[in-house]
Protein backbone atom coordinates (compact mmCIF):
# COMPACT_ATOMS: atom_id res chain seq x y z
CA UNK A 1 0.00 0.00 0.00
CA UNK A 2 1.08 3.75 -1.01
CA UNK A 3 0.27 6.38 1.19
CA UNK A 4 0.89 9.69 -0.32
CA UNK A 5 0.24 12.86 2.06
CA UNK A 6 0.22 16.51 1.69
CA UNK A 7 3.19 16.96 -0.92
CA UNK A 8 4.15 20.25 -1.89
CA UNK A 9 7.44 21.02 -3.76
CA UNK A 10 8.21 24.15 -6.04
CA UNK A 11 10.63 24.09 -8.84
CA UNK A 12 11.89 28.13 -8.86
CA UNK A 13 8.32 29.35 -9.39
CA UNK A 14 6.08 26.90 -10.70
CA UNK A 15 4.34 25.03 -8.22
CA UNK A 16 4.61 20.92 -9.15
CA UNK A 17 3.07 19.74 -5.94
CA UNK A 18 0.34 21.28 -3.99
CA UNK A 19 -0.88 19.17 -1.00
CA UNK A 20 -1.40 16.09 -3.39
CA UNK A 21 -2.70 13.35 -0.65
CA UNK A 22 -4.38 9.76 -1.64
CA UNK A 23 -3.73 6.35 -1.20
CA UNK A 24 -3.38 3.02 -3.01
CA UNK A 25 -4.85 0.65 -1.67
CA UNK A 26 -3.65 -3.04 -2.38
CA UNK A 27 -5.73 -5.28 -4.78
CA UNK A 28 -6.94 -2.78 -6.77
CA UNK A 29 -5.72 -0.84 -10.01
CA UNK A 30 -5.52 2.92 -9.11
CA UNK A 31 -5.85 5.34 -11.95
CA UNK A 32 -3.96 8.42 -11.36
CA UNK A 33 -5.44 10.82 -14.09
CA UNK A 34 -5.01 14.42 -15.08
CA UNK A 35 -3.29 16.41 -17.84
CA UNK A 36 0.41 16.97 -18.46
CA UNK A 37 1.78 18.87 -15.91
CA UNK A 38 -0.17 17.54 -13.75
CA UNK A 39 2.22 16.76 -11.10
CA UNK A 40 1.75 12.58 -12.01
CA UNK A 41 5.45 12.34 -12.46
CA UNK A 42 6.94 14.38 -9.97
CA UNK A 43 4.56 12.56 -7.26
CA UNK A 44 6.03 9.29 -8.48
CA UNK A 45 9.44 10.45 -8.45
CA UNK A 46 8.52 11.96 -4.76
CA UNK A 47 7.21 8.46 -3.83
CA UNK A 48 10.45 6.41 -5.36
CA UNK A 49 13.14 9.15 -3.17
CA UNK A 50 14.07 10.61 -6.44
CA UNK A 51 13.16 13.89 -6.12
CA UNK A 52 12.64 15.40 -2.52
CA UNK A 53 9.41 17.82 -1.51
CA UNK A 54 9.13 20.76 0.14
CA UNK A 55 6.70 19.09 2.81
CA UNK A 56 4.48 16.21 3.10
CA UNK A 57 5.51 12.75 3.40
CA UNK A 58 4.96 9.37 0.79
CA UNK A 59 5.04 5.86 2.31
CA UNK A 60 5.78 2.72 1.40
CA UNK A 61 4.39 -0.29 3.48
CA UNK A 62 4.55 3.05 6.30
CA UNK A 63 8.15 3.87 5.55
CA UNK A 64 9.88 6.47 3.32
CA UNK A 65 11.47 4.97 0.00
CA UNK A 66 15.21 5.56 1.07
CA UNK A 67 14.94 3.79 4.03
CA UNK A 68 14.32 0.25 2.26
CA UNK A 69 16.24 -1.93 2.18
CA UNK A 70 16.27 -4.27 -1.33
CA UNK A 71 13.52 -1.28 -2.04
CA UNK A 72 12.59 -3.01 -5.46
CA UNK A 73 11.14 -5.73 -3.46
CA UNK A 74 8.48 -3.11 -1.99
CA UNK A 75 7.76 -1.38 -5.13
CA UNK A 76 8.41 -1.68 -8.52
CA UNK A 77 7.99 1.64 -10.78
CA UNK A 78 8.51 2.01 -14.42
CA UNK A 79 8.73 5.73 -14.85
CA UNK A 80 10.44 6.44 -18.22
CA UNK A 81 10.72 3.39 -20.65
CA UNK A 82 13.62 4.68 -22.15
CA UNK A 83 16.05 5.03 -19.54
CA UNK A 84 17.92 2.24 -20.16
CA UNK A 85 21.62 1.83 -21.25
CA UNK A 86 20.71 1.43 -24.51
CA UNK A 87 23.98 -1.00 -25.84
CA UNK A 88 23.36 -3.15 -22.89
CA UNK A 89 21.04 -6.67 -23.56
CA UNK A 90 17.80 -6.99 -21.84
CA UNK A 91 18.82 -9.63 -20.14
CA UNK A 92 22.11 -8.22 -18.91
CA UNK A 93 20.02 -4.61 -17.93
CA UNK A 94 17.65 -6.99 -15.81
CA UNK A 95 20.56 -9.02 -14.57
CA UNK A 96 22.40 -5.62 -12.88
CA UNK A 97 18.98 -4.48 -11.41
CA UNK A 98 18.38 -8.42 -9.96
CA UNK A 99 21.92 -7.74 -8.57
CA UNK A 100 21.47 -4.84 -6.61
CA UNK A 101 18.35 -6.51 -4.70
CA UNK A 102 20.44 -9.67 -4.17
CA UNK A 103 18.55 -11.49 -6.38
CA UNK A 104 19.77 -14.18 -9.22
CA UNK A 105 19.56 -15.09 -12.85
CA UNK A 106 16.97 -17.14 -12.48
CA UNK A 107 14.28 -14.19 -11.75
CA UNK A 108 15.90 -12.43 -14.43
CA UNK A 109 14.54 -15.13 -17.00
CA UNK A 110 10.80 -15.34 -15.27
CA UNK A 111 10.61 -11.07 -15.61
CA UNK A 112 11.75 -11.65 -19.27
CA UNK A 113 9.04 -14.52 -19.56
CA UNK A 114 6.63 -12.89 -17.68
CA UNK A 115 6.75 -9.65 -20.13
CA UNK A 116 7.09 -11.97 -23.12
CA UNK A 117 10.74 -10.79 -23.91
CA UNK A 118 12.26 -14.46 -23.81
CA UNK A 119 12.89 -14.09 -27.54
CA UNK A 120 14.42 -10.27 -27.77
CA UNK A 121 16.84 -11.40 -24.44
CA UNK A 122 20.29 -11.31 -25.78
CA UNK A 123 19.41 -8.31 -28.04
CA UNK A 124 20.51 -4.73 -27.41
CA UNK A 125 18.20 -2.24 -25.90
CA UNK A 126 19.10 0.24 -28.27
CA UNK A 127 17.37 -1.35 -31.00
CA UNK A 128 14.02 -1.94 -28.87
CA UNK A 129 10.92 0.04 -29.89
CA UNK A 130 9.08 1.84 -27.25
CA UNK A 131 6.66 -0.66 -26.95
CA UNK A 132 9.21 -3.23 -25.69
CA UNK A 133 11.20 -0.82 -23.78
CA UNK A 134 8.19 -0.13 -22.18
CA UNK A 135 7.46 -4.56 -21.31
CA UNK A 136 11.21 -3.85 -20.40
CA UNK A 137 10.60 -1.57 -18.04
CA UNK A 138 7.25 -3.97 -16.40
CA UNK A 139 10.09 -6.51 -16.41
CA UNK A 140 12.19 -4.13 -14.42
CA UNK A 141 9.04 -3.48 -12.24
CA UNK A 142 8.18 -6.70 -11.45
CA UNK A 143 12.38 -7.86 -10.65
CA UNK A 144 11.62 -7.78 -6.86
CA UNK A 145 7.71 -9.23 -7.07
CA UNK A 146 7.08 -6.43 -5.52
CA UNK A 147 3.55 -5.87 -3.84
CA UNK A 148 3.34 -2.35 -4.91
CA UNK A 149 3.44 -1.19 -8.38
CA UNK A 150 3.71 2.38 -10.11
CA UNK A 151 3.17 2.66 -13.98
CA UNK A 152 3.85 6.39 -15.99
CA UNK A 153 2.24 6.12 -19.13
CA UNK A 154 2.62 2.91 -19.60
CA UNK A 155 0.55 3.01 -22.74
CA UNK A 156 2.54 5.39 -24.22
CA UNK A 157 4.27 4.35 -27.63
CA UNK A 158 2.54 0.72 -27.70
CA UNK A 159 0.77 -0.62 -30.64
CA UNK A 160 -3.07 -2.24 -29.75
CA UNK A 161 -1.86 -5.70 -29.53
CA UNK A 162 0.62 -4.11 -26.86
CA UNK A 163 -1.86 -1.95 -25.46
CA UNK A 164 -4.48 -4.79 -24.86
CA UNK A 165 -1.57 -7.21 -23.41
CA UNK A 166 -0.49 -4.08 -20.67
CA UNK A 167 -4.17 -3.67 -19.69
CA UNK A 168 -4.76 -7.01 -19.11
CA UNK A 169 -1.88 -7.61 -17.10
CA UNK A 170 -2.04 -4.81 -15.46
CA UNK A 171 -5.14 -5.54 -14.21
CA UNK A 172 -4.60 -9.30 -13.60
CA UNK A 173 -1.19 -7.73 -11.25
CA UNK A 174 -3.99 -5.94 -9.02
CA UNK A 175 -6.25 -9.45 -8.86
CA UNK A 176 -2.78 -10.91 -7.76
CA UNK A 177 -3.55 -8.46 -4.60
CA UNK A 178 -0.76 -5.84 -5.70
CA UNK A 179 -1.55 -2.37 -5.29
CA UNK A 180 -1.13 -0.53 -8.68
CA UNK A 181 -0.72 2.79 -9.15
CA UNK A 182 -1.33 3.79 -13.33
CA UNK A 183 -0.83 7.47 -14.31
CA UNK A 184 -2.48 8.42 -17.59
CA UNK A 185 -3.52 11.39 -19.57
CA UNK A 186 -6.12 9.64 -21.28
CA UNK A 187 -9.07 8.62 -19.35
CA UNK A 188 -10.15 6.38 -21.82
CA UNK A 189 -7.06 4.51 -21.40
CA UNK A 190 -8.19 2.98 -17.92
CA UNK A 191 -11.42 2.38 -18.56
CA UNK A 192 -12.19 -1.31 -17.41
CA UNK A 193 -8.82 -1.99 -15.76
CA UNK A 194 -9.09 0.78 -12.84
CA UNK A 195 -11.08 0.12 -9.59
CA UNK A 196 -10.67 3.75 -8.43
CA UNK A 197 -9.27 6.90 -9.91
CA UNK A 198 -7.47 9.90 -8.56
CA UNK A 199 -7.94 12.83 -10.65
CA UNK A 200 -5.45 15.15 -10.20
CA UNK A 201 -4.74 18.61 -12.09
CA UNK A 202 -2.32 21.64 -11.00
CA UNK A 203 -0.52 19.10 -7.97
CA UNK A 204 -3.92 18.70 -6.31
CA UNK A 205 -6.19 15.94 -6.36
CA UNK A 206 -9.46 17.47 -7.20
CA UNK A 207 -11.85 13.83 -7.12
CA UNK A 208 -10.65 10.50 -5.63
CA UNK A 209 -13.77 7.93 -6.28
CA UNK A 210 -14.68 4.32 -7.50
CA UNK A 211 -15.00 4.24 -10.93
CA UNK A 212 -18.65 2.67 -10.24
CA UNK A 213 -19.56 5.77 -8.14
CA UNK A 214 -18.06 8.25 -10.84
CA UNK A 215 -20.01 6.39 -13.67
CA UNK A 216 -23.32 6.56 -12.02
CA UNK A 217 -22.75 10.28 -11.52
CA UNK A 218 -22.43 10.71 -15.17
CA UNK A 219 -25.10 8.27 -16.40
CA UNK A 220 -28.34 10.13 -17.95
CA UNK A 221 -29.83 6.47 -18.52
CA UNK A 222 -30.62 7.45 -22.22
CA UNK A 223 -31.16 4.60 -24.73
CA UNK A 224 -31.63 4.92 -28.48
CA UNK A 225 -34.33 2.75 -30.48
CA UNK A 226 -33.60 1.80 -33.74
CA UNK A 227 -36.93 1.24 -35.78
CA UNK A 228 -38.66 1.87 -39.09
CA UNK A 229 -41.91 2.13 -37.44
CA UNK A 230 -41.09 5.66 -35.76
CA UNK A 231 -44.87 6.83 -35.27
CA UNK A 232 -45.93 3.82 -33.50
CA UNK A 233 -42.95 3.40 -31.42
CA UNK A 234 -43.00 7.34 -30.62
CA UNK A 235 -46.77 7.18 -30.00
CA UNK A 236 -45.96 3.97 -27.21
CA UNK A 237 -42.68 5.41 -25.39
CA UNK A 238 -44.13 8.83 -24.84
CA UNK A 239 -46.93 7.36 -23.13
CA UNK A 240 -44.97 5.24 -20.87
CA UNK A 241 -42.77 8.24 -20.41
CA UNK A 242 -46.14 10.51 -19.46
CA UNK A 243 -47.30 7.98 -17.08
CA UNK A 244 -44.08 7.76 -15.47
CA UNK A 245 -43.68 11.43 -15.26
CA UNK A 246 -40.03 11.84 -15.84
CA UNK A 247 -38.03 11.10 -19.27
CA UNK A 248 -38.45 11.99 -22.70
CA UNK A 249 -38.53 10.85 -26.31
CA UNK A 250 -36.50 12.54 -28.95
CA UNK A 251 -36.30 11.78 -32.96
CA UNK A 252 -32.33 11.05 -33.64
CA UNK A 253 -32.35 10.95 -37.60
CA UNK A 254 -34.80 9.31 -40.05
CA UNK A 255 -35.37 5.70 -38.13
CA UNK A 256 -34.15 6.57 -34.69
CA UNK A 257 -35.22 7.58 -31.48
CA UNK A 258 -33.29 8.73 -28.49
CA UNK A 259 -35.45 7.88 -24.89
CA UNK A 260 -34.66 9.28 -21.79
CA UNK A 261 -36.19 7.89 -18.32
CA UNK A 262 -37.09 4.39 -19.71
CA UNK A 263 -34.77 1.33 -19.33
CA UNK A 264 -33.46 -0.71 -22.22
CA UNK A 265 -35.46 -3.75 -20.54
CA UNK A 266 -39.51 -1.59 -20.27
CA UNK A 267 -38.40 0.03 -23.76
CA UNK A 268 -37.93 -3.91 -25.26
CA UNK A 269 -41.43 -4.88 -23.20
CA UNK A 270 -43.52 -2.14 -24.29
CA UNK A 271 -42.48 -2.60 -27.71
CA UNK A 272 -43.04 -5.94 -28.05
CA UNK A 273 -46.63 -6.29 -26.21
CA UNK A 274 -47.70 -3.11 -28.51
CA UNK A 275 -46.12 -5.17 -31.73
CA UNK A 276 -43.75 -2.35 -32.95
CA UNK A 277 -41.04 -3.71 -34.46
CA UNK A 278 -37.29 -2.36 -34.10
CA UNK A 279 -34.05 -3.70 -35.13
CA UNK A 280 -31.72 -2.13 -31.95
CA UNK A 281 -31.81 -0.95 -28.50
CA UNK A 282 -28.33 0.82 -27.64
CA UNK A 283 -28.02 2.27 -23.70
CA UNK A 284 -25.70 4.82 -23.68
CA UNK A 285 -23.40 3.84 -21.25
CA UNK A 286 -21.47 6.54 -19.83
CA UNK A 287 -17.74 6.45 -20.09
CA UNK A 288 -15.24 7.17 -18.21
CA UNK A 289 -13.89 10.12 -20.38
CA UNK A 290 -17.69 11.44 -20.10
CA UNK A 291 -16.83 11.65 -15.62
CA UNK A 292 -13.35 12.92 -16.28
CA UNK A 293 -14.75 15.99 -17.83
CA UNK A 294 -17.58 16.42 -15.82
CA UNK A 295 -15.56 16.44 -13.02
CA UNK A 296 -13.08 18.98 -14.76
CA UNK A 297 -15.38 21.14 -16.52
CA UNK A 298 -15.08 23.63 -13.46
CA UNK A 299 -11.65 23.31 -13.70
CA UNK A 300 -11.41 23.97 -17.09
CA UNK A 301 -14.33 26.64 -17.34
CA UNK A 302 -12.30 28.19 -14.39
CA UNK A 303 -9.29 28.23 -16.36
CA UNK A 304 -10.97 29.83 -19.60
CA UNK A 305 -12.04 32.62 -17.70
CA UNK A 306 -8.81 33.70 -16.34
CA UNK A 307 -6.81 33.16 -19.55
CA UNK A 308 -9.87 35.44 -21.34
CA UNK A 309 -9.32 38.29 -18.52
CA UNK A 310 -5.41 37.91 -18.99
CA UNK A 311 -5.94 39.58 -22.21
CA UNK B 1 26.69 -2.51 0.02
CA UNK B 2 27.11 -6.05 -1.31
CA UNK B 3 24.22 -5.81 -3.12
CA UNK B 4 25.39 -2.29 -4.46
CA UNK B 5 28.94 -3.38 -5.53
CA UNK B 6 27.65 -6.83 -6.87
CA UNK B 7 25.28 -4.61 -9.79
CA UNK B 8 28.36 -2.08 -10.18
CA UNK B 9 30.56 -5.16 -11.17
CA UNK B 10 28.04 -6.73 -13.28
CA UNK B 11 27.17 -3.12 -15.12
CA UNK B 12 30.33 -2.63 -15.54
CA UNK B 13 31.21 -6.05 -17.23
CA UNK B 14 28.15 -5.70 -19.34
CA UNK B 15 28.87 -2.43 -20.77
CA UNK B 16 30.70 -3.08 -24.09
CA UNK B 17 32.74 -0.01 -24.34
CA UNK B 18 34.38 -0.30 -21.08
CA UNK B 19 36.80 -3.28 -22.01
CA UNK B 20 37.77 -1.34 -25.31
CA UNK B 21 38.44 1.34 -23.26
CA UNK B 22 41.16 -0.71 -20.94
CA UNK B 23 42.89 -2.08 -23.75
CA UNK B 24 43.34 1.21 -25.69
CA UNK B 25 44.75 2.44 -22.29
CA UNK B 26 46.75 -0.18 -22.46
CA UNK B 27 48.48 -0.55 -25.93
CA UNK B 28 48.49 3.45 -26.05
CA UNK B 29 50.65 3.42 -22.69
CA UNK B 30 53.13 0.51 -23.66
CA UNK B 31 53.39 1.81 -27.31
CA UNK B 32 54.16 5.35 -26.08
CA UNK B 33 56.39 4.00 -23.55
CA UNK B 34 58.53 2.05 -26.71
CA UNK B 35 58.37 4.82 -28.85
CA UNK B 36 59.85 6.90 -26.63
CA UNK B 37 62.77 4.14 -24.99
CA UNK B 38 63.30 3.59 -28.30
CA UNK B 39 63.74 7.29 -29.80
CA UNK B 40 65.90 8.90 -27.13
CA UNK B 41 69.48 8.39 -26.77
CA UNK B 42 69.31 9.00 -23.14
CA UNK B 43 72.18 11.13 -21.45
CA UNK B 44 73.90 10.20 -18.12
CA UNK B 45 72.00 11.16 -15.17
CA UNK B 46 68.54 10.89 -17.12
CA UNK B 47 65.87 9.53 -14.68
CA UNK B 48 65.51 6.19 -16.84
CA UNK B 49 62.81 4.70 -14.82
CA UNK B 50 60.64 7.68 -15.25
CA UNK B 51 61.25 7.98 -19.19
CA UNK B 52 60.26 4.01 -19.29
CA UNK B 53 56.85 5.20 -17.55
CA UNK B 54 56.06 8.13 -20.19
CA UNK B 55 53.08 6.12 -21.15
CA UNK B 56 51.52 7.00 -18.05
CA UNK B 57 51.29 11.08 -19.94
CA UNK B 58 48.92 9.28 -22.38
CA UNK B 59 47.40 6.63 -20.01
CA UNK B 60 45.96 9.03 -17.98
CA UNK B 61 43.69 10.56 -20.64
CA UNK B 62 42.16 7.03 -21.02
CA UNK B 63 41.50 6.99 -17.61
CA UNK B 64 40.28 10.11 -16.84
CA UNK B 65 38.09 8.84 -19.89
CA UNK B 66 36.96 5.38 -18.31
CA UNK B 67 36.48 6.94 -14.95
CA UNK B 68 34.20 9.63 -16.18
CA UNK B 69 31.86 7.58 -18.67
CA UNK B 70 31.26 5.16 -15.54
CA UNK B 71 28.94 7.59 -14.07
CA UNK B 72 28.46 10.32 -16.96
CA UNK B 73 26.40 7.62 -18.96
CA UNK B 74 24.16 6.87 -16.61
CA UNK B 75 23.41 10.51 -16.80
CA UNK B 76 23.27 10.59 -20.51
CA UNK B 77 20.98 8.07 -21.13
CA UNK B 78 18.77 8.39 -17.89
CA UNK B 79 19.88 5.37 -16.37
CA UNK B 80 20.46 7.20 -12.89
CA UNK B 81 17.27 7.07 -12.29
CA UNK B 82 16.95 3.41 -12.33
CA UNK B 83 20.27 2.81 -10.48
CA UNK B 84 19.09 5.68 -7.60
CA UNK B 85 15.70 3.70 -7.34
CA UNK B 86 17.62 0.61 -7.04
CA UNK B 87 19.95 1.86 -4.58
CA UNK B 88 18.50 4.98 -2.97
CA UNK B 89 21.28 5.16 -0.28
CA UNK B 90 23.34 7.19 -2.85
CA UNK B 91 26.50 7.25 -1.33
CA UNK B 92 26.54 3.71 -1.84
CA UNK B 93 26.10 3.53 -5.64
CA UNK B 94 29.07 5.90 -5.36
CA UNK B 95 31.06 4.07 -3.35
CA UNK B 96 30.37 1.02 -5.34
CA UNK B 97 31.55 2.76 -8.15
CA UNK B 98 34.52 4.18 -7.36
CA UNK B 99 35.28 0.33 -5.75
CA UNK B 100 34.77 -0.92 -8.86
CA UNK B 101 36.56 1.81 -11.05
CA UNK B 102 39.45 1.31 -8.38
CA UNK B 103 39.64 -1.86 -9.01
CA UNK B 104 39.43 -2.73 -12.69
CA UNK B 105 42.15 0.24 -13.30
CA UNK B 106 44.44 -1.50 -10.77
CA UNK B 107 44.43 -4.33 -12.76
CA UNK B 108 44.82 -2.60 -16.13
CA UNK B 109 47.16 -0.35 -15.01
CA UNK B 110 49.35 -2.91 -13.83
CA UNK B 111 49.60 -4.78 -17.06
CA UNK B 112 49.65 -1.84 -18.68
CA UNK B 113 53.08 -0.24 -16.51
CA UNK B 114 54.43 -3.97 -16.35
CA UNK B 115 54.38 -3.72 -19.97
CA UNK B 116 55.93 -0.24 -20.28
CA UNK B 117 58.43 -1.19 -17.43
CA UNK B 118 59.41 -4.70 -20.21
CA UNK B 119 60.01 -2.43 -23.24
CA UNK B 120 61.94 0.04 -21.38
CA UNK B 121 64.10 -2.91 -19.65
CA UNK B 122 64.51 -4.03 -23.82
CA UNK B 123 64.71 -0.65 -25.26
CA UNK B 124 66.84 1.15 -22.57
CA UNK B 125 70.54 1.03 -21.23
CA UNK B 126 70.34 -1.04 -18.15
CA UNK B 127 68.99 -0.29 -14.47
CA UNK B 128 65.30 0.96 -15.61
CA UNK B 129 63.41 -1.27 -13.36
CA UNK B 130 62.29 0.41 -10.10
CA UNK B 131 59.74 -0.57 -7.49
CA UNK B 132 58.08 2.95 -6.64
CA UNK B 133 57.88 4.38 -10.06
CA UNK B 134 55.77 1.57 -11.43
CA UNK B 135 53.93 0.47 -8.03
CA UNK B 136 53.20 4.89 -7.99
CA UNK B 137 52.24 4.66 -11.47
CA UNK B 138 49.13 2.09 -11.04
CA UNK B 139 48.47 4.09 -8.23
CA UNK B 140 48.53 7.54 -10.02
CA UNK B 141 46.44 6.27 -12.55
CA UNK B 142 43.83 4.91 -10.22
CA UNK B 143 43.85 8.10 -8.59
CA UNK B 144 43.24 10.03 -11.50
CA UNK B 145 40.13 7.63 -12.71
CA UNK B 146 38.62 8.08 -8.89
CA UNK B 147 39.37 11.96 -9.59
CA UNK B 148 37.72 11.57 -12.95
CA UNK B 149 34.47 9.50 -11.25
CA UNK B 150 34.17 12.40 -8.33
CA UNK B 151 33.97 15.33 -10.42
CA UNK B 152 31.29 13.86 -13.08
CA UNK B 153 29.56 13.15 -10.55
CA UNK B 154 29.72 16.42 -9.76
CA UNK B 155 28.61 17.95 -12.93
CA UNK B 156 26.67 15.35 -14.22
CA UNK B 157 27.72 15.15 -17.70
CA UNK B 158 31.27 12.98 -19.43
CA UNK B 159 32.04 15.96 -21.48
CA UNK B 160 32.45 18.16 -18.85
CA UNK B 161 33.71 16.38 -16.05
CA UNK B 162 36.32 14.82 -19.13
CA UNK B 163 37.31 18.60 -19.55
CA UNK B 164 37.67 19.79 -16.33
CA UNK B 165 39.86 16.55 -15.39
CA UNK B 166 41.85 17.21 -18.86
CA UNK B 167 42.43 20.65 -17.88
CA UNK B 168 43.68 19.95 -14.40
CA UNK B 169 46.11 17.26 -16.32
CA UNK B 170 47.24 18.91 -19.09
CA UNK B 171 46.67 22.55 -18.92
CA UNK B 172 47.59 23.28 -15.33
CA UNK B 173 51.15 22.79 -15.77
CA UNK B 174 51.34 25.14 -18.87
CA UNK B 175 50.11 27.55 -16.66
CA UNK B 176 51.81 26.77 -14.32
CA UNK B 177 55.14 26.51 -16.32
CA UNK B 178 53.65 30.42 -17.25
CA UNK B 179 53.86 31.33 -13.77
CA UNK B 180 56.94 33.81 -13.30
CA UNK B 181 57.23 33.75 -9.76
CA UNK B 182 59.56 30.82 -8.97
CA UNK B 183 58.17 30.45 -5.40
CA UNK B 184 54.55 30.74 -6.78
CA UNK B 185 55.52 28.19 -9.49
CA UNK B 186 56.98 25.50 -6.71
CA UNK B 187 54.04 25.94 -4.89
CA UNK B 188 52.00 25.23 -7.66
CA UNK B 189 53.44 22.30 -8.71
CA UNK B 190 53.60 20.92 -5.04
CA UNK B 191 49.13 20.86 -5.43
CA UNK B 192 49.01 20.23 -8.96
CA UNK B 193 47.02 16.97 -9.22
CA UNK B 194 49.27 15.20 -12.16
CA UNK B 195 52.99 17.80 -11.22
CA UNK B 196 52.76 16.17 -7.45
CA UNK B 197 51.22 13.03 -8.35
CA UNK B 198 53.96 12.20 -10.93
CA UNK B 199 56.88 13.01 -8.59
CA UNK B 200 55.90 9.50 -7.45
CA UNK B 201 57.91 8.36 -10.57
CA UNK B 202 60.98 10.20 -10.06
CA UNK B 203 64.09 8.99 -8.99
CA UNK B 204 65.99 11.89 -9.67
CA UNK B 205 67.15 14.26 -6.58
CA UNK B 206 65.61 18.01 -6.82
CA UNK B 207 62.03 17.39 -6.47
CA UNK B 208 59.34 19.96 -5.50
CA UNK B 209 57.28 17.45 -3.28
CA UNK B 210 58.74 13.87 -2.05
CA UNK B 211 57.10 11.08 -4.16
CA UNK B 212 54.69 9.36 -1.99
CA UNK B 213 53.81 13.22 -0.19
CA UNK B 214 52.92 13.91 -3.83
CA UNK B 215 51.01 11.15 -4.12
CA UNK B 216 49.10 11.77 -0.93
CA UNK B 217 48.63 15.67 -3.00
CA UNK B 218 46.63 13.53 -5.47
CA UNK B 219 44.88 11.35 -3.03
CA UNK B 220 43.07 14.47 -1.17
CA UNK B 221 42.01 15.78 -4.64
CA UNK B 222 40.25 12.50 -5.45
CA UNK B 223 39.12 12.28 -2.32
CA UNK B 224 37.65 15.78 -2.06
CA UNK B 225 35.96 15.69 -5.30
CA UNK B 226 34.16 11.60 -4.50
CA UNK B 227 32.77 13.46 -1.29
CA UNK B 228 31.78 16.23 -3.09
CA UNK B 229 29.72 14.08 -5.61
CA UNK B 230 28.53 12.19 -2.61
CA UNK B 231 27.50 15.12 -1.08
CA UNK B 232 25.75 16.68 -4.13
CA UNK B 233 24.43 13.33 -4.84
CA UNK B 234 22.61 12.67 -2.10
CA UNK B 235 21.45 16.24 -1.74
CA UNK B 236 19.93 16.76 -5.28
CA UNK B 237 16.86 15.86 -6.97
CA UNK B 238 17.74 12.73 -9.21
Amino acid sequence: MINVNGLRKRFGAVTALDGMTFTVPAGQVTGFVGPNGAGKSTTMRVILGLDTADSGEALIGGRPYRELRNPLRHVGALLDASAVGPSRTARNHLLWLAHSQGLGARRVDEVLQEAGLTSVARRRVGGFSLGMRQRLGIAAALIGDPPALMLDEPFNGMDPEGIIWMRRFTRALADDGRAVLVSSHLMNELEDIADRVVVVGRGKVFADAGVAELLAAVSDGRVTVRTTAGGPAAAVLEAAVLAAGVGSVTPAGADALVVAGLSAEEIAGLLGRHGVPFSELTAHRATLEDAYLNLTRDAVEYRATVAGEGR
Amino acid sequence: MRNALRAEWTKACTSPGLPALLATMVVSMVALSAAVAAATDPLPGTDLPKLGLTGVLLGQAVVAVFGALVMGDEYATGLVTVTLTAVPRRSRVLAAKAVVVAGVLAAAATIAVAGSVLVARLLLPADVVAARPAVGSVLYLVLIGLLSLGIVTCVRSSAAGVGAVLALLYVLPIVTAAVADPAWQRHLRQIGPASAGLAVQATGADLDIGPWKGLGVLALWAAGALLAGAALLERRDA
